[in-house]
């Protein structure tokens, strides 16, 4: 009788672990340390959203393969020391095939243990030029064009633009004293001089720097016609365009994506008008785009009492569907879904439409998506000026 | 219970370890040392590199603010003078890592002289700006002098390399980390029973009655600088080599705040007490954040509120600590160990 009931028990076990083997099996993990809170929050949070959004989208359009994404996620608050410990963390106890973290410091902390000993797909919320170098860091890649591509596309947008008087256009670079500011620098120098186009000023600052009289009074002197914002995400961005406007001067300011989202054109009030910049996303009430609709129709469902989401929420979203993507390239192809399968997808995802959120996306030289969209500010909204301008064409 | 210690020499007065009682418990602990990395996964280790890295630059802040009594805001920046000089010795030179190590230690030594120089005619607060300064100059040179440091991008190095085994993994860097803190702390802990050591306590307790016995205080309080600076320089030179990259964000203001926190928290003029503040600043902020992450996949919706929490509970935590034990944990530690020394009869 004992023996009997031992062996039951012994046989219930063994389907209970089996079963829960075969669970374990059904899912797809995603795992993320993000700066919900801390000094990225602002952005961080909804980057989080986005990506749970876009995962929790397509589990309810099957998954892949019948497999269903799950989202594990860890708080890092903006912190290198915490980022990395929940990055291992993660990888210890879940071993998910993809992961996501924040800021450039932890992508370049743990790109060479990526390299050499984890092997995970890695998205994070940074546009650095050195992470998207698929020869170095082939497992990372960035969801958008670098911060030195989306400077490309303003250049080039320029670069077309009438010239006045028949000179070249003048523009000037506006940058914060940091890697966020200094990144895309050098390689806009170049490229600047290659399309034609005169760099008149630089000008550096600390971030949320207040004073920016002796930066005004530079710009005033050298009259660029174009004057590009690098490496803020506020301040100091209103005051620079107050302090422009007062001193009379005919700049066109433009920003890349930090400084692209509705948080400034709020902040910046009517000055906003004729504000330009470049996104390597559609906005929230660009409703003509499928994808935009969708993530409208997800958020009603799910989220009945948000009515706006920002360009970070987007840029989460984005990132999911790349992790969607490269899983389904890997199913079709009949392989299972590990970090290495997934790297080799990424050079191979070419003219993939991604419903209007982006452009038509190929990883084609780097690891970056290397495309973004002009937007001017009219009446608080961003409205397309260009169509998508690729830098690798 | 432990009765009768009674120190019969001199060499037993003496005695860092004075009972077999305490040398059997630290034959445990260095067992259980040993034992971990054996049992913990790569999460754990990683904490425990990160906790050992930072001991040592907290037992080398607590000996110039603890024991010497010169506040310090600089110690992040001496920390980075060590990880950039590793970083660059071992890039630009491929010396080895074992000869990087006390030349990381020997050059932020070096800067801590520099900076030490002014304690002579400043006190208190005054020295506070001063090495307040230093650390603004440094952070701004480890930015700027591009051609050196590789300005904001900074540099990646590859895994140390000690005679022939390369260190590339969390569970080999930990028996480094290991026997660096086990090092340190002896050497610490042992520079107090030296003439430098009672300099520095005399020094710390009145400075005018301190020269009146016959210590040169310009010399004893550039020691001071000098052998914190020392363990800072090897604090980064560790923590360069261990995440195999450096940038000035390593180092910014805040990170000198933390070591001081950490040596507040912990016990100033305490060798435990700095070893206390290290491990609590990096592990109980990790201990909250695991509750708090069991608490929001129970209840997700609270997630907005909860992870803020953290900073508040941390905060909380230390003021909580200082209120009821201003002379930090390891003044706790001294109390429970009292108690055990007697128990189970209490009086």
């Amino acid at each position: 009788m004992k023996k009997s009931i031992i062996l039951a028990l012994v046989i219930s076990l063994a389907l209970f672990l089996t079963l829960g083997v075969s669970f374990a099996d059904e899912v797809i993990k995603v795992g993320a340390g993000q700066p919900i809170t801390g000094r990225f929050a602002f952005a961080g949070k909804h980057i989080h959203q986005g990506l749970m959004d876009s995962l929790g989208y397509a589990n309810e359009q099957g998954g892949v393969g019948n497999k269903k994404f799950k989202y594990i996620y860890e708080d890092t608050g903006y912190d290198l020391k915490r980022a990395i410990a929940s990055f291992k963390k993660i990888m210890a106890q879940e071993k998910p095939p993809m992961m996501y973290g924040e800021s450039t410091g932890v992508g370049k902390a743990m790109a060479p243990e990526i390299n050499s000993r984890y092997h995970v797909l890695y998205g994070s919320t940074s546009f650095s030029e050195e992470l998207s170098d698929r020869q170095k860091n082939p497992y990372i890649f960035v969801s958008g064009p670098t911060y030195a591509q989306q400077f490309g596309v303003l250049l080039k947008y320029i670069a077309g633009q009438p010239k006045k008087n028949n000179k070249p256009h003048r523009v000037a670079f506006f940058y914060s004293d940091t890697e966020f500011g200094r990144d895309p620098i050098p390689f806009a120098r170049k490229l600047a001089k290659k399309l034609g186009i005169e760099v008149v000023a630089e000008e550096v600052t600390k971030v949320g720097a207040v004073d920016i009289t002796s930066q005004l009074l530079d710009l005033k002197r050298n009259k660029p016609d174009y004057c590009i914002f690098q490496g803020y995400v506020v301040p100091p961005i209103p005051e620079v365009i107050k302090g422009a406007k007062d001193f009379g001067l005919d700049i066109t300011f433009m920003g890349t994506f930090w400084a692209m989202s509705k948080m400034l054109l709020d902040k910046l009030g009517p000055d906003a008008e004729g504000y330009m910049g470049v996104s390597p996303y559609s906005y929230w009430y660009m409703d003509e785009f499928p994808m935009i609709q969708a993530i409208r129709t997800y958020s009603e469902k799910h989220h009945p009492d948000v009515t706006y989401r920002p360009n970070s929420y987007m840029q989460g979203w984005f990132t999911g569907m790349i992790y969607v993507k490269l899983s389904k390239m890997c199913h079709e192809a009949g392989l299972p879904i590990t970090g290495e399968n997934l790297k080799d997808m990424i050079p191979k995802v070419k003219d993939w439409d991604t419903g209007g959120l982006s452009g038509v996306v190929s990883f084609a030289g780097s690891n970056a998506t290397g495309m973004g969209k002009v937007y001017k500010a009219q009446n608080g909204k961003f409205v397309p000026v260009s169509d998508w301008i690729r830098l690798d064409e | 219970m432990r009765i009768g210690h009674f120190k019969e020499t001199y060499v037993s007065d003496q005695a860092v370890f004075a009972t077999a009682t305490s040398r059997f418990w630290l034959g445990i602990l260095f067992a259980l040392l040993l034992l971990f990395p054996f049992v913990a996964g790569d999460y754990l280790l990683f904490m425990a590199n990160l906790a050992g890295i930072t001991i040592i630059g907290a037992v080398g802040l607590n000996i110039l603010t603890g024991f010497a009594g010169q506040i310090s805001l600089g110690h992040a920046a001496f920390i980075g003078v060590g990880g950039y000089t590793a970083a660059i010795l071992a890039t630009r030179f491929n010396l080895p890592f074992l000869i990087c190590l006390p030349l990381s230690g020997l050059m932020a030594a070096f800067f801590g002289i520099i900076v030490g120089g002014p304690s002579l005619r400043l006190k208190g607060l005054y020295l506070c700006i001063a090495t307040l300064a230093a650390q603004l100059i440094l952070e701004f040179v480890f930015v700027h002098w591009e051609s050196v440091t590789g300005g904001i991008r900074g540099i990646n190095l590859s895994p140390p390399e000690i005679c022939g085994y390369v260190l590339d993994n969390d569970f080999k860097y930990y028996f480094l980390t290991l026997a660096m803190v086990i090092l340190c702390v002896t050497a610490a802990r042992n520079l107090f029973r030296t003439r430098v050591g009672r300099a520095f306590i005399a020094i710390r307790d009145r400075d005018i009655s301190a020269e009146l016995m016959g210590i040169n205080l310009l010399r004893y309080k550039l020691y001071a600088f000098a052998v914190s600076s020392f363990m800072a320089g090897l604090s980064g030179c560790l923590w360069v080599n261990f995440l195999k990259t450096v940038t000035p964000e390593h180092f910014p203001l805040m990170e000198s705040v933390r070591y001081l926190a950490m040596i507040i928290v912990g016990g100033m003029g305490s060798i435990l007490g700095s070893i206390f503040g290290a491990i609590f600043m990096t592990i109980v902020p990790e201990a909250i954040s695991t509750v708090l992450g069991l608490l929001v996949n129970t209840f997700p919706t609270a997630m907005s509120f909860l992870f803020p929490l953290q900073q508040v509970i941390f905060g909380l935590l230390i003021v909580i600590f200082l209120v009821f034990e201003p002379h930090g944990l390891a003044e706790i530690w001294r109390r429970i160990k009292n108690y055990f020394h007697l128990w189970p009869f209490e009086h």
